[in-house]
């Protein structure tokens, strides 16, 4: 047996190697001579792969090794990364270290480490756009990832109502995703994502441990089961917001989901066009539409009130009552309720909450920090804040919210310290921005709006 | 005896019903039968009123008329002529519509005629099961009287009848026979026209001729044995109410319990008939009485109940103070939105109301443009969404002593509404809809541990609905050690001295191995605060549990007694330094609980594992008052320092290996575990290095006769399923009154009695010296004469003892049988904070301990 690793110590970080056999990939990685870590994803029912169909696979399925490392690499943070199937070409090496450096921006920071300059991929020298992938004639149909929330609920409608083949698509073992994706209507497809018992091991030893951009991970996979099922697309449910950084240290944004973020969709999707195949689609629907927008129109999807749940403290526990699946302390609590506030009669949407979070004065200390206020960076016109403003502001009008405790301490507290101008609803209801949902889609984008 | 329409639809049912009337004429009573229609009977011909095609009337007439043929056919019976006459009847009615009669008078009659068939039928067939039976048209009986705020509709449709002692009647009917049979739900008016008496109406049918005859006692033969403390769907350990009074009874049934129309008891209040509930399917169980106020027993709270989904409207303005019309004008803005409203409680200047959840409430912007209207007038808050818990018993207001700890759980909620009634039946608080679930068992626990719910006297409360009508296997204590197995022993040992601790080895042990059927579970400590005893702390190694100490003197005491292999944990709060330092160098693993050790004491730290102890504080709602969570608790480091506890911790090179939560004692819902464990596992995921969850111990133990033990195997359940979803931690808990509470009796003599008023005191020679839970916790405990164990408790005694406090009461209001000087008094559940918390205060003997193998 190997010496115990200590992770933090460790120098390099090796992408083994990666292989495919009926339905199951294993992605393999070690720590200068350490044990191998193998992490095993499931793909249910595999279809025989086609021929044509192979050398895309096996594109897709090294990306998908080169991304799920992020959650090993993590561990030890070393300084060289080695690769052993060889070096990259420029377009992929730009992307993976894109997607290591800001999608662990987060994990950097409350580690308190730097990352920059630290992550470089062997790099072959071969220049972007020498690498041309065909069109592989996918059929015409979309792959829709489910996470239990409002957004991607608001997305699969989106697609039900043109009318296009889709299926509903998760990783993992939730029962509340699976509740959800069942409520879509939509055929499902459950991949299961096994970490490599190691990881744990090197957690007890004194592994770094934090956020990593996880809906990199999951593209990655379905990209993968995309080639392998036949889809031509992957519509994710990433809002206009996702794309802000959440703070800024030391001169470097942190943005908490930059693999939502329009950077990291834009990157993935030139790559799975140059690498994998022409008419393989990577898009958020979402991306032209605020917070607000979504959660108006979810308001409107009354069969999901009763299953779905953004909390993130209840999510791995699923059960009948509101409480079991909201625990009404978190931020994404509170932003839920309060975006969801001005679209729903007001016992409607206690009902679907249990509580009325808006009158608990415990919770001040929350909505302060959703709404920016007292916190240490002035008043943004973006991203989640600005949005909370203008829901806030929207209830602090209506008789049968004003009186509520934390919307009336909005109103005597915060409002008067707000340009009032600036708190209109309407103006976020609009889609604004860019996106790069095909045109094929293009019908879902606006049942949104 | 009134049978409803389940009870009246099958043969089995009416060879049911001839059982019980036979059984009441071998008692020497006249019998009379009311019946209500056959199941579904009522709503197919409401459903035929509402045709307006002749057609389909009649068709509905031909399905409705086959219900009885087939259930003749079964009975093996012709159609009887008085049936055949009603249906007869009946096709004229749907034959000709409503235009003569009148639309409601119309819909009256034919909906009176599934009781009259009923009633038809079942006496052709008690006549024909050799019981005699007189059909009785209880029209001729029942005389609706007309009221001022009555329309056309409810003069019709749902009536009053005034029903006084009738010698007439009674004689008339005494002259036809023994036993009768007739109809609920109808009437007649002044008009000669058939009436209808409303929602339950067949029961009040049964009052009104229970009135009328001045009977010997109304039956109510329905599903179910009769009232109960609680809703038992919500509470499964709610008990069988055996004695109420009018005026409690139809407090709760309009608050609550759906056993009974709370109209039908006001007939029966001034001829002082009294009514008795019965399950049909279980004759044999006790059942409800109800009648005139019961005096001989101390007051006590007789149920709790919830209703949820409402929405409150809080209104306020000085405009509303000394001003006339403003109510009328603000009522009238919610008839305008269409909502109703329920509960109304003011005050000068304000006033608050309750909506019922109907879907206009739900789904429209009705409250949103109600509240604008109602903004022009006044402020408005729409509070939402809540739930009215009422609780119920005679004399309510003399009972708020004993709720002081009920209280002080609303004191812990938002409690949007109180109201108390001026007729001193009930207390009820508007809540959040959220607490509900949890609250109303919580509640029904506190209300018996304070002695508010008097569930010890056998008189008023009867057994659980779970062990009545619980599926599975109903938990029931097994007989206790020291009743029977032991008694001899223990009287032998109590004649020879007292007060004496005497613990019972084995049953430790039975507690020790069902905890350890705990699957999920990967070790378990017992936290031996509760005992130190030697042989029980032996005994627990023996069976392979680790110890869990809160003192160096503590581990002293167990690693004196236990054997090297047995883990140890150390988990002080508010320790001194060189506690920790000690610690260090014994094998017990180390718990810290602040940021203060880590901040000032590091290198007592550096290099070692830690178990950090989290307060999950809010993050489980309303645990957060238990003794051991929340801020109001001195324990467990709050999450938002955990961060900072872990910078420490890696600053000084401390590996936190397991998290640790205790939130509280005594709880018996094991969701309770549940969440911990699943909030724990959460936090652990961000802290690479834990390997192992301690959830703590706090497990219940039941104190009251008859009460729900913790259900073991429901916790292992719960459990597995959150060890599913985190399968990479090691699950720890600590026990420590669950093993050995009931293992310990406290042994102790009568001393001297004393009468003051009516009250009487019966001394023992020890008390809160020994035994400090009934004073500092107010801790119920079984207290038995072991003498007079099978003597008849006739006597209601304050057990208190020699100490010079007026709190030294062991127990108060407790049934016993007469006692003399000498008799051993047992005080059972001792073992646990029983001698480790006595003092030799007044300077009286400490009590010995006595182990038994």
């Amino acid at each position: 047996m190997t010496q115990p690793i200590q992770p933090r110590l460790t120098q390099v970080f090796h992408f083994v190697r990666h292989s495919y056999a009926d339905g199951v990939a294993e992605l393999v990685y070690a720590f200068d001579h350490g044990e191998e870590l193998i992490e095993r994803v499931r793909f249910p029912a595999p279809p025989a792969l086609t021929p044509e169909r192979k050398h895309a696979f096996d594109a897709a399925l090294k990306l998908l090794h080169l991304i799920a490392g992020i959650s090993y690499y993590k561990a030890g943070v070393p300084p060289k990364l080695e690769v052993a199937d060889g070096p990259l070409d420029d377009a992929t090496a730009d992307l993976l270290e894109a997607l290591y450096l800001h999608g662990l921006a987060e994990f950097a920071y409350r580690n308190g480490l730097d990352l920059r300059g630290r992550i470089a991929f062997p790099r072959s020298g071969e220049p972007s756009g020498k690498v041309e992938a065909p069109v592989l004639h996918l059929p015409k149909r979309t792959l829709v990832p489910i996470g239990g929330g409002k957004d991607s609920l608001v997305a699969a409608e989106a697609i039900k109502q043109m009318g296009a083949d889709a299926a509903a698509v998760w990783v993992g073992n939730s029962p509340l995703i699976a509740a959800c994706a069942e409520r879509t209507g939509l055929p499902t497809l459950n991949i299961q994502r096994e970490l490599a018992p190691g990881l744990f091991e090197l957690n007890r030893l004194g592994a770094w441990n934090g956020h990593i951009p996880v809906t990199a991970v999951n593209s990655a996979i379905l990209a993968v089961a995309a080639v392998l099922y036949g889809y031509d697309s992957i519509a994710f449910a990433n809002e206009r917001s996702a794309s802000a950084a959440t703070l800024e240290y030391e001169g470097q944004q942190v943005n908490h989901q930059w693999s939502k973020g329009f950077t990291f969709e834009r990157l993935l999707s030139d790559w799975l066009h140059t690498h994998v195949a022409a008419d393989l689609d990577y898009c958020s629907l979402l991306r032209p539409y605020s917070e607000l927008a979504i959660t108006r129109a979810f308001s409107k999807l009354a069969p999901y009130f009763g299953v779905f749940s953004s909390c993130n403290r209840n999510f791995k526990i699923l059960g009948p009552k509101p409480a079991d699946r909201w625990c009404g302390q978190c931020p994404k609590c509170h932003f839920v309720f309060l975006a969801l506030a001005p679209f729903l009669p007001k016992p409607r949407l206690l009902a679907i909450f249990g509580r009325n979070v808006l009158d608990d004065e415990s919770q001040a200390a929350g909505f302060d920090a959703l709404l920016e206020y007292h916190d240490h960076k002035p008043f943004e016109c973006v991203g989640e804040g600005a949005e909370a403003r203008a829901a806030m502001y929207a209830l602090s009008q209506r008789p049968e919210w004003q009186e509520d405790a934390l919307v009336a301490r909005f109103r005597s507290e915060i409002l008067p310290q707000l340009d009032a101008s600036r708190l209109a609803l309407e103006p976020w209801l609009q889609p604004a921005g860019e996106h790069r949902v095909p045109a094929r889609l293009h019908a879902a984008l606006a049942a949104i709006g | 005896m009134k049978f409803g329409g389940t009870s009246v639809a099958t043969l089995p049912r009416w060879q049911n019903i001839r059982e019980l009337v036979a059984s009441r004429r071998t008692e020497g009573a006249r019998v009379l039968v009311v019946v209500s229609a056959l199941t579904g009977i009522t709503d197919a011909l409401k459903h035929m009123c509402g045709q307006e095609d002749k057609g389909k009337r009649i068709e509905a007439y031909k399905a409705i008329a086959q219900r009885h043929y087939d259930l003749l056919d079964h009975m093996q019976l012709p159609v009887p002529d008085t049936l055949a006459a009603r249906l007869r009847d009946l096709s004229t009615l749907a034959e000709d519509g409503p235009a003569a009669l009148g639309e409601l008078a119309w819909a009256a009659l034919i909906q009176a005629h599934g009781e009259l068939m009923s009633s038809a039928l079942g006496a052709s067939f008690l006549t024909h099961s050799a019981l005699t039976t007189q059909w009785v048209d209880a029209r001729e009986c029942l005389a609706a009287i007309a009221l001022p705020n009555q329309n056309e509709r409810t003069k019709l449709l749902s009536a009053m009848v005034e029903a006084k002692p009738d010698a007439a009647l009674n004689a008339r009917l005494a002259q036809l026979g023994e036993v009768f049979i007739t109809q609920g739900f109808i009437a007649r008016e002044a008009q000669g026209r058939t009436v209808l008496l409303g929602r339950g109406g067949s029961d009040t049918s049964a009052s009104y001729f229970g009135a009328l005859l001045k009977a010997q006692r109304v039956e109510i033969w329905t599903d179910v044995a009769g009232m109960f403390t609680a809703n038992p769907r919500q509470v499964p350990g709610a008990r069988l109410l055996q004695k109420l009074d009018y005026e409690e009874a139809q407090e709760i049934a309009s608050t609550g319990a759906k056993v009974l129309h709370p109209r039908c008891l006001s007939p029966l209040r001034e001829p002082r008939v009294p009514m008795l509930i019965k399950d049909t399917n279980r004759p044999e169980l006790d059942g409800t009485v109800i009648g005139p106020e019961v005096r001989e027993h101390a007051p006590s709270v007789k149920a709790i109940s919830a209703r949820k989904g409402l929405t409150l409207v809080s209104m306020e303005s000085v405009g509303m103070w000394q001003q006339v019309g403003f109510l009328a004008d603000v009522f009238a803005q919610f008839k305008q939105h269409g909502l109703s409203v329920d509960l109304i409680s003011s005050a000068e200047t304000n006033v608050t109301v309750s909506l019922d959840p109907t879907e206009n409430l739900l789904d429209s912007d009705a409250v949103a443009a109600l509240a604008s209207d109602l903004a022009k007038v006044c402020r408005v808050k729409v509070i939402a969404p809540c739930a009215a818990i009422t609780m119920v018993g005679r004399g309510m207001r003399s009972m708020l002593h004993t709720l002081s700890g009920v209280l002080a759980e609303f004191g812990q909620l938002r409690v949007h509404l109180i109201s108390q009634s001026s007729n001193n039946l009930n207390l009820t608080f508007v809540v959040d809809e959220s607490v509900v679930d949890e609250l109303i068992p919580r509640l029904h626990e506190m209300l018996i541990a304070a002695g508010a719910l008097r569930t010890d006297d056998s008189a008023l409360f009867g057994s659980s609905w779970q062990s009545l009508y619980g599926s599975g296997e109903t938990v029931v204590a097994a007989d206790a050690w020291w009743r029977s197995e032991c008694r001899d022993h223990l009287l032998a040992l109590g004649a020879q001295a007292t007060p004496r601790y005497v613990y019972h080895l084995p049953t430790t042990r039975k507690q020790a191995r069902e905890l350890k059927s705990l699957t999920s579970v990967d070790r378990l400590h017992y936290a031996v605060k509760a005992n130190t005893h030697p042989a029980i702390l032996r005994a627990l190694a023996e069976e392979g549990y680790g110890f869990e100490c809160v003192s160096p003197g503590e581990l002293k005491a167990v690693m004196a007694a236990v054997p090297e292999s047995a883990p140890l944990l150390f988990t002080p709060n508010f320790a001194p330094r060189e506690d920790y330092a000690w610690a260090f160098t014994t094998r017990a693993t180390v718990s810290l609980d602040s940021l203060y050790p880590l901040e000032h004491w590091g290198d007592v730290f550096r290099g070692r594992e830690i178990v950090l102890r989290v307060d999950l504080g809010r993050g489980l709602g309303h645990h957060e008052k238990v003794r051991t969570g929340g801020s109001g608790s001195k324990f467990g480091l709050p999450a938002d320092q955990i961060d900072a506890f872990l910078r420490l911790a890696d600053a000084h090179g401390v590996t936190v290996r397991g998290l640790h939560a205790h939130l509280g004692s005594g709880i018996l819902d094991v969701k309770h575990w549940g969440e911990v464990y699943s909030q724990l596992a959460s936090l652990a995921e961000r802290i690479g290095s834990v390997t192992f969850l301690d959830i703590g111990g706090g497990l219940g133990v039941p104190s009251h006769p008859g009460e729900a033990r913790l259900d073991i195997a429901a916790l292992d359940d719960v459990l597995r399923k959150v060890k599913a979803a985190y399968p990479h931690y090691k699950l720890w808990m600590e026990p420590g009154r669950y093993l050995v509470a009931d293992a310990g009796v406290l042994l102790t003599r009568v001393t001297q009695q004393k009468g003051k008023g009516s009250w009487r005191y019966l001394g023992v020679d020890t008390g809160m010296n020994s035994l400090i839970r009934p004073a500092l916790y107010d801790a119920w405990h079984e207290i038995v004469n072991l003498t007079r164990l099978d003597e008849p408790a006739t006597a209601l005694y304050q057990v208190v003892g020699p100490i010079c406090e007026s709190g030294d009461v062991i127990g108060s209001d407790r049934r016993l049988p007469e006692a003399q000087e000498g008799d051993v008094v047992l005080i059972a559940q001792a073992g646990a904070y029983g001698k480790v918390m006595s003092s030799p205060y007044n300077l009286r003997d400490e009590a010995q301990e006595i182990i038994l193998e």
